[in-house]
């Protein structure tokens, strides 16, 4: 190996142990300092791959708003008239012979038809249920898939895949990889955040397994925002440290360790060194976006919020101002969708607290020409089963082979819907749309063929997708 | 007898042993084409996915992992032809111009480089030399390599460093100075910082002697074990909580008890092979080994309402195969779970039958409610459990016995009521932990696809991979003992790659990294270790001495190459960026565990005591809040043991300690063997602002305000540095402390409320004949002086 050679050897070497140590999003004028002649293979405003995108870019980011326990299709977007009609029979057994269940294993399995009025809403006639009154105002804006289909039938795996493609743990959710194939357009937030509601009932657990970088570089990993305390770990000064003063601790960790890099060279250290800048800019960054006080009271009455609350209507705005400030991926839970009894009654609280904020922010996105290059998703992690299930009232039970999700913004025909189920909602049986297909999709509209989107992992060439088939849904595109 | 030891299987595959030499990256001039260290990773990377193991994606019948089959006739022309570049087809595709025939076909995604098929010819030009998968062959005994210079050479470790560099025109680097060195020897084998007056010991004297006596005394450190312990945790995925859904407690602490006991009293590995995979099979079992068995409970369960017992079932088999694959073989064998291995000889039918050595592990009653019907109950149940004290509680139990018996009935009888007293209370406090038992074993069918609804696939018995043994050669069911056995046997069964896969891990907590890089991965897609002779003698070693831990680790210690600097210089920066050649040490971050036992250590505020449950330090309020089945709260220790080392830290896998997660600590949730040391902004909130790093700088201030022996600020900051990172800090460093020291006191002299809201951060009480700016200030140098980079660093 000649000189030439070698140097160049080094220097992605140095590149790549420094982007796999760096800090959240280092300013590029930095990173052009350190890597010299190579950091025009990054682009200006970030840490992501150099050959991404590559494919047009259709949105920058994407909202994912996760309704996790699995809303019921049935009582959301997906009208079966006939479900109704055999409501209280025996549920054919050619549906459900040998196929996985859930809690109603060795019952009795009953039909049990729609709790809930349907109507026709917008330009687009999209029929929603009466559990839904808000999204009437965005049906023209979104497009809803009646046809999903997952592998998982209990709630943390089923998470699990949707987030990651596989039920084996230790692998990275789609928000790390997004953000490891892109990088964030901000210096100063992580690039993944996630954030998870208050109130509702009886809240599914949800894992920090959701938001890992699995095995890609720590700092890819989602950065849940708590709505009490610190609004990110540790963010705030240690109580009695005024912001000068911790400026000042700071300033001299970076001095005594730059003083010892003189001798020592190594690339770690500069990626501590940045990994230091970034920890204090984010401690002015997160308090400011957290901070609505800016947000005018129309603005805050659209979405139903009151700042600090934790609510899921505060976690829509401040999705928001995320979106805005350049977060390449924002995650929200709201938890209790998970009705095997009671269903009517839990609907109505769990609409009443996410119905209008989700629609306030596609509204608002709308308005403000961020839907142009923004990709929200709304669903759970699977559906619910046609057949009755009683603890309490009536209620359902989890369903894998069809149920409903919606998706919005950039290229995505509005006021349409793509697939279907059967007569009974029970098996996707046009256009099926399997979890890896909506990953393909995603990625599509980020500029990011799937297909080519590998990171090496005990061995194997990773992908977000899986080595399953996985298609774009070319169709619900412009 | 068993009918095919590994060895003769190789021999059966008329596989010659080629010398392995050289390293994996290749850095001076080409010789020879090397099999395994060339070619096979190119084959492997590019060619196996189709035209390798797995027999249900093979395309046009043609394997290329196997010698016959690469070379074999295929009606008038083969693949390869050794010598004959023109006449190998395998040439022709790789190089040709029709996109329909060029090989791999592009929609793969692999792409052969120039420079990879160049190589590929030569090989065959050479007369395309082939050798088996290196891991699989027995480790032999080779004698170490002359140097041209003899000087730098302590053990015939060096030997093997040095001809390889001299074979590049290399030299090693100087060796380290005495502080760093016995700074570095005790994180490398306590897990700690050094105490200043066995750094001060040593740089008087350090002397080959003396240096030897140093890592006999971090080797029979009570702190060994606790070291060795975290690296094994990380392996078994040992944690507190079961993973899944609710992620609820479970118990099993007492095991991490006997996994440190256990590296302490240097159980011989195989010995601790047996105790963990099969402690309940082994005869006249005793209540340790019991506790051991324990590693078979280690995995995730799933306490959800729902769950189907079949799905959880193929579940839990799946998980099992992985992890003892990946921990004892270096095996990926979690791929067969769905099909036959693409890189590797494993089949999907190994898979499921190394499965089924696990099918009588009695485990299914948190699956089933009280009328053992299929379904859920809360709370689960977790039997079978036993309650024990742990090995370090019975060593302090008898410690009192002790104590009482040579007190005097009569004089003492004051001390020894109160002894008693102890004694009683701490024997009454016996914990629960899971343990294995054994049960009518469940049938094990291959799944199609992994798919647990498929129920047409072929019922089969245990046993292990099949191209490595056969451990049930008399129709006999094989069973975790005989697993065991197997794993450990190096004449007869597996025992030299798992003494390979453990030596290379012994390695790599002393340099850093392995010889082979990936630490559980030893197949095809792995990487060719840098050293294969020194590694093969290394397993030979540990096998031969009875493997016998300590040992090796202390071979390992008292090498020259280990004792080298960790500074590279441009030279060896450009040379060798990856320090493939180990012309040098590393430096790299502490694991978590680790930084913060520095912290609490340097602070004093460590609470140095052996085994015992976990310990729960403060986290942030609410961050279980996402948590149910039931919702709870984290109650924080509030007395001594919230101050206790990592490795003791409450290991919940959904919700991990900020702190740990955030210094790249795994949750356990599979088997990990490499942590991954990153320098991330919030690894520095964590440094800076977590309550438990305040607490420590103030608890550090206080000792620093308390030496008496230092008395200016000058004095005072020498301590601090001293206490920190072992050494005196130059005038540059004391200027940057003083500069933040001064700056400090004005500002809490002008601010005295805020002095008090940092001194009030943590649960140590404190020391009111301070004064509270002061106090303040120091404390601020404090959180500087712990969060250098140099004190949470091991150089």
């Amino acid at each position: 190996m000649d000189e030439s050679q070698s140097i160049s050897l080094q220097r992605q070497i140095f590149r790549r142990t420094f982007l796999a140590q760096a800090g959240l999003g280092l300013g590029s004028a930095a990173l052009s300092t350190l890597l010299g002649g190579e950091s025009q293979a990054t682009s200006a405003s970030s840490l992501g791959l150099p050959n991404l995108p590559n494919l047009p870019q259709q949105v920058k980011r994407v909202i994912f708003l996760c309704m996790a326990g699995g809303p019921s299709h049935l009582e959301s977007f997906d009208y079966k008239p006939t479900l109704e009609k055999i409501s209280g029979q025996p549920m054919p057994e050619s549906y459900t012979q040998g196929q996985p269940i859930a809690q109603l294993q060795g019952q009795e399995l009953i039909a049990q038809g729609p709790m809930t009025k349907f109507g026709r809403y917008g330009n687009s006639g999209q029929i929603i249920s009466d559990f839904f009154p808000y999204h009437r105002q965005i049906a023209d804006d979104i497009c809803i898939i009646r046809s999903m289909v997952t592998e998982q039938i209990n709630h943390d795996p089923a998470h699990t895949f949707m987030n990651t493609g596989t039920v084996i743990s230790g692998r990275p959710s789609m928000g790390s990889w997004i953000n490891y194939g892109l990088g964030c357009e901000n210096q100063s937030l992580p690039g993944f955040v996630v954030l998870i509601s208050v109130g509702g009932r009886n809240p599914q657990p949800v894992a920090s397994r959701q938001w890992s970088a699995g095995f890609l570089p720590s700092q890819y990993q989602g950065v849940p925002f708590n709505s009490s305390g610190d609004a990110v770990h540790y963010i705030n000064n240690p109580p009695g440290v005024s912001s000068d003063l911790q400026r000042r601790v700071v300033d001299s960790v970076l001095a005594l360790d730059r003083h010892r890099q003189e001798t020592l060279h190594d690339p770690d250290l500069t990626a501590r060194l940045a990994a230091y800048e970034t920890a204090f800019r984010m401690q002015t960054s997160v308090p400011e976006l957290v901070d609505m006080s800016d947000e005018p009271q129309h603005v805050l009455d659209m979405y139903g919020a009151v700042p600090g609350d934790g609510s899921y209507a505060s976690n829509c705005l401040l999705a928001r101002r995320l979106a805005e400030r350049g977060v390449r991926f924002i995650h929200l839970y709201h938890r209790g969708w998970d009705h095997h009894g009671d269903l009517v009654q839990h609907m109505n609280t769990c609409s009443n607290l996410t119905d209008k904020p989700t629609a306030a922010l596609v509204r608002d996105l709308k308005q403000r020409g961020m839907l142009e290059d923004t990709l929200i998703v709304w669903g759970g992690e699977f559906g619910r089963t046609p057949m009755f299930q009683g603890k309490g009232g009536p209620g359902r039970d989890h369903h894998i082979k069809g149920f409903s999700m919606w998706v919005a913004g950039g290229n995505i025909r509005p006021g349409t819907s793509y697939g279907a189920t059967d007569e009974l909602g029970y098996n996707a049986v046009e256009n099926p749309v399997h979890v890896r297909d909506l990953h393909a999709t995603m990625l599509h509209l980020l500029g990011i063929d799937h297909k080519h989107f590998t990171v090496k992992f005990q061995g194997l060439d990773m992908r977000l997708t899986g080595v399953e088939e996985a298609k774009v849904l070319h169709d619900i595109l412009v | 007898m068993h009918k095919s030891s590994l060895l003769a299987r190789l021999c059966l595959v008329g596989a010659v042993v080629a010398s392995q030499s050289q390293c994996a990256i290749c850095l001076g001039e080409q010789s020879q084409v090397d099999f395994n260290r060339d070619i096979r990773p190119l084959l492997s990377e590019n060619c196996f996915a189709c035209h390798g193991p797995d027999s249900a994606t093979r395309e046009a019948e043609l394997r290329l992992d196997q010698e016959e089959a690469a070379k074999g006739d295929r009606g008038g022309y083969a693949a390869v032809v050794a010598g004959d570049v023109a006449l190998s087809e395998l040439v022709r595709r790789i190089e040709s111009g029709d996109e329909e025939e060029r090989m791999p076909p592009s929609e793969t995604g692999k792409h052969l480089t120039d420079e990879d098929i160049s190589l590929l010819k030569r090989w065959i030009a050479e007369g395309a030399s082939w050798s088996p998968a290196w891991s699989y062959v027995p480790p032999k005994w080779l004698e170490p390599p002359a140097t041209k210079e003899s000087e730098w050479n302590r053990n015939w470790i060096d030997q093997f460093v040095l001809a390889r560099l001299e074979g590049e025109g290399m030299r090693p680097s100087q060796e380290v100075d005495p502080v760093t060195l016995v700074r570095r020897l005790s994180f490398d084998l306590t897990g700690m910082p050094p105490k200043p007056e066995v750094v001060e010991a040593y740089a008087a004297d350090p002397s080959d002697q003396a240096y030897a006596r140093l890592v006999d005394e971090f080797l029979a450190s009570p702190h060994f074990g606790e070291r060795m312990a975290m690296m094994w945790l990380d392996l078994v995925r040992f944690a507190d909580s079961v993973g899944y859904h609710g992620d609820q407690e479970h118990n099993i602490w007492p095991y991490r008890d006997y996994v440190i006991h256990a590296f302490n009293v240097n159980l011989p590995f195989d010995q601790f092979t047996r105790e963990q995979l099969a402690g309940d099979l082994l005869p006249e079992t005793t209540e340790d080994q019991l506790i051991a068995s324990g590693y078979n409970r280690l995995l995730q369960t799933s306490h959800e309402g729902g769950v189907q017992l079949k799905e959880y079932r193929a579940i839990y088999l799946a998980d099992r195969v992985r992890n003892v694959s990946q921990v004892w073989m270096g095996a990926t064998m979690g791929c067969c779970q769905c099909h036959d291995h693409k890189y590797d000889p494993y089949t999907a039918r190994d898979f499921y039958s190394m499965g089924a050595l696990f099918a009588d592990i009695d485990d299914e009653w948190h699956l089933r409610n009280p009328s053992g019907e299929v379904g859920n109950t809360s709370p689960t149940m977790r039997k079978p459990e036993i309650e024990v004290l742990s090995v370090y509680q019975r060593e302090a139990l008898s410690e009192l016995d002790r104590q009482i018996s040579s007190l005097d009935s009569h004089k003492d009888a004051d001390q020894i009521a109160k002894l008693r007293q102890q004694r009683d209370s701490l024997a009454a406090a016996k914990s629960l932990t899971m343990i294995t038992e054994s049960a009518e074993p469940r049938k094990v069918r291959i799944l199609g696809r992994g798919d647990w609804q498929d129920e047409s696939g072929e019922i089969v018995s245990p046993a292990v991979p099949s191209f490595l043994g056969d451990i049930s050669p008399d129709e006999q069911r094989a069973n975790r003992l005989d697993l065991a056995n197997w794993l450990t046997d190096a004449e007869n069964g597996t025992g030299g790659l798992t003494a390979r896969v453990m030596v290379n891990r012994f390695w790599a907590l002393l340099f850093g990294e392995g010889l082979a890089r990936v630490l559980d991965d030893f197949g095809g897609q792995g990487e060719s270790p840098s050293h294969p002779e020194l590694l093969d003698n290394l397993a030979v070693e540990y096998v031969e001495s009875g493997w016998d831990t300590k040992h090796i680790m202390k071979l390992i210690a008292l090498s020259s190459a280990y004792r080298q600097t960790a500074v590279a210089d441009e030279y060896l920066r450009t040379r060798d960026p990856l320090n493939r050649l180990f012309a040098r040490q590393n430096r790299f971050r502490l694991p978590a565990e680790m930084v913060r036992d520095t912290t609490l250590a340097v602070s004093g505020l460590l609470v140095d005591e052996l085994g015992g449950r976990s310990v729960r330090p403060a986290q942030p309020a609410r961050y279980y809040q996402n948590l149910n089945f039931p919702e709870r709260e984290y109650e924080p220790d509030t007395g001594s043991q919230q101050w206790r080392r990592g490795v003791y830290m409450h290991w919940q896998r959904t919700f991990l300690h900020p702190m740990l997660k955030a210094l790249d600590a795994p949750t356990r949730e599979e088997c990990t063997a490499h942590r991954p040391k990153s320098n991330t902004a919030l690894a520095a909130l964590v440094l800076l602002n977590d309550p438990n790093s305040v607490e420590a700088a103030r608890a550090f201030a206080t000792r620093i305000l308390s030496h008496d022996a230092a008395l200016t600020d000058n004095e005072r900051i020498d301590f601090a540095f001293r206490q920190a990172v072992s050494r005196l800090p130059d005038d540059r460093q004391q200027q940057i402390l003083v500069d933040l020291l001064n700056e400090s006191r004005s500002y809490f002299a002008a601010n005295p409320a805020d002095n008090e809201e940092l001194l009030k951060v943590g649960k140590s009480p404190v020391r009111n004949d301070l004064s509270p700016a002061e106090l303040a200030a120091w404390t601020t140098v404090s959180r500087a002086v712990l969060n250098m980079s140099e004190t949470t660093t091991r150089n």
